[in-house]
């Protein structure tokens, strides 16, 4: 079930401090608030027209988990007894100020 | 000469008589054989199990027949001896080795394997693996039949075949008691391997998560995700970074309620740089840990410690000298510091204090305390004192002279007249936006007239645990109240208790039907959280006329109906329809509910057997199609 929408692109990009960049789905990057808004059209930054968004504090590992975290959260999203999900624990507290910036 | 080989010469002396023997003969000769056989390997193992002990068995050898037997059943008696304080020790040693292997796994297993391996070697220089392998043939012995003796392959024992015997780790047979224990050992392992407490402790986890409000079906947020993590991992955290004080105080909650607030983590969460300190169990902090804590963060304005044990007057001296710029005060159980420190307390840094929270003080903290802070504190804004056991009236007789506050809370164990109550209430109660009465037992209907005629900018009251109030008290409160609508209402446990009249009396005491539904009527449009709890004696219809599907609360986030039995699944049904925001209902002990589909973003917390329900139904329904399934059902 696709609903595109005219004018708005099924995937967008998302780009590290470091150059990585990652195109996801618009669905699961509006997982994150911050995103959602970046992204919404009535907002007027620029990124809705884009499509891109640039993120100059996270870097490239990071911002792969963040995304791997968007597709693992749509995929539960209607079930219950979850696994969590595994990342390194050394990645664990940059991770948490991205997803604390990206209040997801 | 030795005895067996005397022996075979007897039984053949000369290799061409072979068959003057009869058959009878030869086989008694072979059973006497292979008895005297056992005794010599009997013999053999036990000096190769003990080297070093037996020297009377030396002499063994060079004897007769019947002596040898006789002094190896010596031998045996006086091994057993000294073999039996050397077996239990084996034993001990054996139950130790068996419980680190099951901690150590694999790399233990191989590392004793390496060590066994080196004792042997030492013990017997012979065992030169490298020169036998080539040699080595499996020789395997015959399994012998039951009613004969065979050697326990793990104690070396001597014991009869019987049907029953088990079968060791090598392949040979291992005595009674050693087979018990090995079945034991099995039984054991198979418990571990089993995953069947799994089901059960997931099923506990996600109800505990969804008590604690963390997920409520779905995955986690990411925050809390990484939080988890951290938490799991303190012992590794050297440091925390740049978090931002948000996040951190999550983090420091999240430490204090796995009890890892220790003096080892502490310093991950003082920074020169914040302006707060929230440590929500210091149990396990010592003195030292709280001087630590003042040097670091001197600019300290907020000072959040529960569970202070231990902070005594040293460290509240050195916090006092260190600590300027204090603003916000909370310390629960700090029961070390004394009358006069409280004193102090107040005396010197009372000019600049907004927030005092104290709760837990049985030891010091008088009146005399309160009435200090009133004179000292003058910019005191928010005040909650529960459960100090030595205040009483005087102390609220104090805080009616307190000029700026905006927020009271108060749970005194002592009584307290409703005087002393009304005449607080009258004195600052244009001033108040929250007030909090809990567990003023005495409480009575001009209390709450009180409130009605000086209080009119609550957003947050609360009323709980009184049964003198009555319900047509609740209704003048909240009939023609100039008050604004509230935003936080809690009247749990406002209800008459007497077990010889369990359907309460005939002029309704408590909240009950006409009180909640003025309360309703009130604060509807506002109200984000509403706790009912125990107030039994609301009726059914007053629960359907307040939840009835059309009328919409449109704030209302947090319900609480536990223990009001008269509630049912239409109720609930309503609830989910009228509160579009709701995240939280509790209905703990409304035995009517059954059968509820729970939609997606709500947590029901308490209603037994609501799992069936998510079970048949999934749990990504919307708030419509939930109410519509359970219409359904209810039909």
């Amino acid at each position: 079930m696709r609903d595109v929408k005219a004018g708005s692109s099924e995937y967008i990009t998302l780009v590290s401090n470091d150059g990585f960049e990652f195109k996801i789905q618009r669905s699961s990057a509006c997982i994150s608030g911050m995103i959602k808004r970046m992204l919404d059209p009535n907002g007027g930054f620029s990124e809705s027209t884009t499509n891109v968004c640039k993120f100059s504090e996270i870097n490239g590992i990071v911002l792969e988990k963040v995304c791997e975290y968007f597709y693992y959260n749509e995929k539960h999203k209607d079930s219950r007894d979850v696994p969590d999900m595994d990342f390194p624990p050394e990645l664990c507290l940059e991770l948490l100020m991205a997803a604390d910036f990206l209040d997801t | 000469m030795n005895f067996i080989k005397r022996l075979l010469l007897d039984c053949n002396p000369s290799r061409n008589i072979t068959s003057s023997y009869t058959n009878t003969q030869i086989d008694h000769v072979r059973t006497q054989r292979s008895q005297y056989a056992q005794i010599a390997e009997d013999y053999r193992r036990r000096r190769a199990a003990d080297p070093g002990e037996g020297p009377s068995t030396a002499a063994a050898p060079t004897q007769d027949q019947d002596e040898a037997l006789a002094a190896a059943a010596q031998a045996e008696e006086d091994e057993k001896k000294t073999k039996k304080r050397k077996r239990k020790e084996e034993d001990a040693i054996d139950e130790i080795k068996k419980a680190k292997k099951a901690k150590g796994g694999k790399a233990a297993e191989k590392k004793e394997k390496a060590i066994a391996k080196k004792k042997a070697k030492k013990t017997n220089p012979d065992l030169d693996d490298s020169d036998d392998e080539d040699y080595d043939i499996d020789y395997k012995k015959a399994k012998p039949a039951p009613g004969q003796f065979e050697h326990c392959e793990s104690c070396n024992k001597r014991f009869t075949v019987t049907p029953y015997s088990k079968e060791g780790p090598d392949g040979g047979l291992v005595c009674t008691p050693c087979g018990k224990e090995m079945t034991k050992d099995l039984k054991k392992e198979q418990k571990a391997l089993q995953p069947k407490a799994a089901a059960g402790k997931r099923r506990r986890k996600v109800e505990s998560e969804k008590l604690d409000g963390v997920s409520t079906g779905g995955a986690k947020s990411l925050v809390q995700l990484c939080l988890q993590r951290v938490a799991q991992h303190h012992d590794d955290v050297e440091e925390l970074g740049d978090l931002p004080p948000k996040l951190l105080e999550r983090l420091s909650e999240i430490f204090s309620k796995k009890r890892v607030m220790k003096p080892k983590t502490l310093p991950l969460f003082l920074r020169p740089d914040l302006d707060s300190v929230v440590v929500h169990d210091a149990a396990y902090l010592e003195e030292e840990d709280y001087l630590q804590m003042f040097s670091v963060v001197p600019n300290m304005k907020k000072l959040v410690l529960s569970n202070t044990c231990q902070l005594k007057d040293k460290s509240m001296d050195y916090m006092l000298e260190r600590c300027h710029e204090l603003r916000h005060i909370a310390l629960y159980a700090a029961n070390l510091v004394s009358e006069e420190m409280w004193h102090r307390l107040f005396q010197e840094a009372g000019a600049k204090l907004e927030v005092i929270k104290l709760k837990w003080l049985d030891a010091a903290f008088e009146d005399e305390a309160v009435h200090d802070m009133v004179q000292c504190c003058p910019n005191l804004e928010r005040l909650k004192l529960k459960l100090c056991r030595r205040i009483g009236q005087d102390s609220i007789d104090s805080i009616a002279e307190l000029p700026a506050l905006k927020h009271l809370t108060l749970h005194i164990g002592r009584e307290v007249s409703n005087d002393a109550l009304i005449n607080l209430i009258e004195k600052r109660g244009s001033l108040l936006e929250t007030l909090s009465l809990e567990k003023f037992l005495d409480a009575d209907d001009a209390v709450v007239e009180a409130i009605h005629d000086n209080c009119n900018r609550l957003s947050k009251l609360r009323l709980s645990e009184n049964d003198t109030i009555t319900d047509a008290g609740f209704t003048a409160l909240f009939t023609n109240w100039p008050n604004p609508p509230l935003t936080f209402a809690d009247f749990n446990s406002t209800r008459d208790v007497d077990n010889n009249n369990p359907t309460g009396p005939e002029e309704a005491v408590g909240l009950a039907s006409s009180g909640f539904a003025a309360l309703m009527a009130h604060s509807g449009p506002s109200l984000k959280h509403l706790d009912i709890a125990s107030c039994r004696f609301i009726e059914l219809s007053a629960f359907c006329d307040v939840f009835n599907g059309a009328q919409s609360y449109p704030a209302l986030e947090y319900i609480n109906i536990s223990f009001c039995n008269k509630v049912d699944t239409s109720v609930v049904a309503g609830i989910f329809k009228s509160c579009p925001k709701l995240k939280s209902l509790v209905a703990f002990g409304c035995f009517d509910v059954d059968n509820v589909v729970v939609p997606r973003s709500i947590a029901l917390v308490g209603v037994p057997r609501a799992q069936d329900a998510i079970e048949q139904f999934g749990i990504g329904v919307d708030v419509d199609e939930a109410v519509g399934r359970m219409v359904e059902v209810g039909a």
